[in-house]
């Protein structure tokens, strides 16, 4: 094949220029980190990397979602104990009361004490968190703006209590109840219970027995209370299998995302440095083929 | 017995003729380095004899050598090579064109990053959640209003960005027309031109160099064939003749809704070479959308704009040659760039059929289009199930009602209630303002199966497959969106391969090797001095027989 010297020129620049897209594709994934930097590089990477995006995303959220979980357990949680207190006080004067060795003065100061428990307990049924009433079922608000507990004059609820569950979602598809069922604790027959208690307290009439059968009323109430805590330690325990699940899935989400789309560095790196070295030598060989003519031999 | 003088004349057509192989050689180096410049060769060729074949010829043994002249100047050239290079460089400027289009397309896409559209939407996503968990609080309703404004926006950003491109693409198509019609009227100029010369018997060189330059440059924004016809008079029977160029796909005629073949340079007996009346200009009508409704092929009228022009041809379609944009598939970049700014597919002026938008973008915008009203509608529905904040005149919270108004991609925003008044986000599904059931129902709807869909009707065709879920959906167009930039650049690049090939051996025939150049000029220098010296040689001989001859003894 006859080669003349423009052939020779147009396929230097030629070959200059692909060394250079090149050196281009491999600086650009040095600087960006991906393998790929628009959808036609690898359409396959590409939509596996819009997926794996969102799947991290989700995973986060999801990270989030379980800490406001914790918020809600924790605070229930603390807050029963501070029902447990109050009700294991109330048994201990629901004793005392019944000894039957008390006076009348005693006893009234006894159903003071119980009286200012009841108020107690009102308020821990009434406890915010986060301006949310967390024994309200999904009224977290209140009724109608008012705090969800209220009594009347003899002792029962003003509103109705709502009891329906607040869920969160945890993980894709699986949602937790987060919140304790209010007539599982705080129930009408608990403040009936206490108004009646203190009543008694402060009837003349009232005997021993009358007195004494509180600590069974009370003994149910723990009860209750116990099994509310039981079922509320339940989950929570389940909500840390979750939260370790939910952490090693965004691992793997990461490592599959990274995996997916992210240059192997190293390699990069001697791609560039091999392809830098190839330019290098095109460029001397262009410049020992382009130079000389028969014409620089004529004289 | 030959002429006492004719050894003069023997060297002295050698000199002329080395002289003139000294200057084409010294044409050939001149233009080393000119675009589409075919190295020339010089054919010499021995002159007739003496003495000639004749009744009265003289006596003498055997027939002596007359000497040289040149035969003819001739382009080195195979046109068969130039045929191959012409139907490569119309796909490379086919693919070079789509290849650029699909590149706008994925960067106004912007996938897979943490820019796009998909990613708005995870925003979005997480908004939802994050209100599922926090139902009654203010901050995050307000949250997702914002990120529901942005996702919005997102779509709207991309709806007008592919409709500037569109809008760029329908200009490049007019200034493609523009060239196109410019390149014809330069190879029609040429044709008069060559018309004019060779019927003298010369051989225009220089000139067929420039129209197979322009004939080349025409080859990459429509598939061309050319056919030459000898020129009137006495031609040489190295000149190409008159060209007549004519649209082809595939190698065959391009009909137009006549049957006929669409002639761009009539170089024909019949034609005025190098007049507006042998050429046929190309006449783009477009829709008001921007969609190509013909193409129409008509000599130019100096006295109307090209869009007057467009107009009178498209009123009067019934009278003209023309090519609807659906049937129009002549390879180049005229009908990539037809393929990405759109058509109108199955339009027929007679009114019988609207035609339906098609090409890349317009395909885009559909599919994106199809995606939002899904979802909108969708969201929607699912949003009007749930409840909100406010309450009505009995207390009893309101259920929810549009969120997203609009059903494109172009026309999708929040709706103004919204936006209003964040408690009018309907995130309960019981009424409760602590549950959080609905924002939830709403956050799936991204990735719930179609089929599973409040709004899905399986009857409707332009449904999406009931497999399909939107984020499926929009990772699909992606998908797909990317398999036909990568082919396109692949093509692309496959193409430019060939034609460098092509290139490669047509340089091979005919540039210009200053070393063979070289080489030549010393062969022909020699020759001339040579036959400088054969002058003297003769001019010795006669001397000797002029002035020393019959002087014995003197």
């Amino acid at each position: 094949m006859r080669v003349t010297q423009s052939m020779l020129s147009n396929n230097m620049l030629r070959n200059l220029s692909s060394s250079y897209q090149s050196l281009g594709k491999y600086m650009d994934q040095l600087s960006t980190g991906k393998k790929i930097n628009r959808p036609s590089d690898d359409p396959v990477v590409a939509m596996k990397g819009m997926d794996y995006r969102t799947q991290v995303n989700q995973i986060e959220q999801f990270e989030r979602n379980i800490g406001e979980v914790h918020n809600w357990m924790d605070n229930s949680d603390s807050a029963l104990s501070e029902v447990q207190n109050g009700l294991e006080r109330l048994r201990e004067l629901a004793v005392q009361a019944s000894n039957g060795t008390y006076e009348e003065g005693q006893r009234a100061n006894i159903a003071e004490e119980v009286e200012q428990l009841k108020e107690h307990l009102l308020e821990v049924a009434n406890t915010k968190v986060n301006n949310k009433y967390i024994f309200s079922g999904t009224a977290t608000t209140g009724n109608g703006g008012k705090e969800p507990y209220q009594l009347d004059g003899d002792g029962s609820f003003v509103n109705p209590i709502n009891n329906d569950d607040v869920t969160i979602e945890v993980s894709s598809g699986t949602k937790i109840r987060v919140n304790v069922e209010p007539d599982s604790v705080f129930t009408e027959d608990l403040f009936q219970d206490l108004t009646d208690f203190a009543d008694m307290l402060k009837d003349e009439n009232a005997s021993e027995k009358d007195i004494s059968q509180f600590i069974t009323e009370i003994d149910g109430h723990i009860d209750n209370n116990v099994n509310a805590r039981a079922d509320l330690g339940a989950r929570q325990n389940r909500i840390d299998l979750i939260e370790n699940r939910v952490s090693a899935q965004l691992v793997t989400a990461q490592d599959m995302m990274s995996e997916n789309e992210d240059a192997d560095m190293e390699q990069v790196i001697m791609n560039l440095t091999s392809q830098e070295a190839v330019h290098r030598a095109a460029l001397s060989a262009g410049s020992r083929v382009i130079q000389p003519t028969l014409l620089d031999f004529l004289s | 017995m030959s002429s006492t003088f004719s050894g003069l004349e023997v060297a002295k057509r050698a000199l002329n003729t080395q002289q003139s192989a000294l200057y084409t050689t010294g044409h050939n180096i001149a233009n080393a380095n000119t675009e589409g410049y075919t190295r020339q060769r010089v054919n010499m060729s021995q002159t007739a004899p003496f003495p000639p074949a004749s009744r009265n010829r003289p006596e003498i043994p055997g027939q002596v050598g007359s000497g040289v002249e040149v035969g003819s100047i001739e382009r080195v050239r195979d046109s068969f090579i130039d045929k191959q290079y012409r139907q490569e460089n119309s796909k490379v400027g086919f693919y070079e064109s789509k290849a650029d289009t699909m590149s706008k397309l994925e960067s106004i896409l912007n996938e897979p990053t943490d820019q796009g559209l998909s990613s708005a939407y995870d925003q979005f996503w997480q908004s939802l959640q994050d209100l599922s968990v926090n139902p009654e609080d203010s901050g995050a309703r307000s949250v997702v209003k914002e990120r529901a404004n942005a996702l919005a926006d997102a779509f709207n950003y991309v709806d007008s960005s592919l409709e500037d491109v569109r809008a760029n693409l329908k200009n490049e198509i007019g200034v493609n027309n523009s060239k196109i019609n410019s390149l014809i009227d330069q190879i029609n100029e040429l044709n008069g031109q060559i018309s004019n010369v060779e019927p003298h018997g010369y051989v225009p060189n220089d000139l067929y160099d420039e129209r197979d330059r322009l004939v080349d440059e025409l080859s990459s924004y429509v598939d061309i064939k050319v056919d030459y016809r000898k020129s009137s008079g006495q031609p040489s029977p190295i000149a190409q003749g008159i060209a007549t160029i004519t649209l082809v796909t595939d190698n065959e005629d391009v009909e137009n809704d006549d049957g006929e073949p669409i002639t761009l340079v009539d170089g024909s007996a019949g034609a005025d070479l190098g007049s507006d009346q042998s050429v046929n200009h190309i006449f783009s009508d477009f829709d008001d959308d921007n969609n190509l409704k013909a193409i129409f092929f008509d000599s130019p009228n100096s006295d109307l704009t090209v869009e007057e022009q467009t107009a009178q041809l498209a009123a009067d379609y019934d009278n003209q040659a023309f090519i609807y944009g659906g049937n129009f598939d002549v390879q180049g970049k005229l009908n990539a760039l037809i393929d990405g700014a759109g058509y109108l597919d199955g339009f027929s002026y007679d009114g019988t059929d609207t035609g339906t938008a098609a090409g890349e973008i317009n395909e885009m915008l559909a599919d994106i289009d199809k995606m939002v009203e899904h979802f909108v509608t969708e969201f929607n529905a699912v949003h009007q199930t749930g409840y909100t904040l406010a309450t009505d005149q009995d207390g009893n919270a309101m259920q929810g009602g549009e969120f997203f108004t609009g059903t494109t991609a172009d026309t999708i925003a929040v709706s103004q209630d919204i936006l209003d008044d964040v408690d009018l986000i309907a995130a309960s599904s019981t009424g409760a303002s602590g549950d959080g059931g609905n924002a939830t129902a709403l956050a799936d709807v991204y990735t719930k199966r179609v089929e599973n869909f409040l709004s899905y009707d399986a009857g409707d065709a332009n449904q999406l497959d009931d497999k399909a879920t939107i984020k499926s959906y929009f990772e699909s167009i992606i998908g797909e969106m990317g398999v036909v930039a990568e082919e396109s650049n692949r093509m692309y690049n496959n193409s430019q391969i060939l034609r460098q090939q092509v290139e490669e051996s047509r340089q091979s025939i005919s540039s210009v090797s200053l070393d063979e150049e070289m080489t030549n000029m010393i062969q022909f220098q020699h020759a001339y001095n040579a036959a400088a010296r054969n002058m003297t040689v003769v001019d010795e001989m006669l001397d000797k027989i002029i002035n020393n001859m019959g002087l014995v003894g003197r």
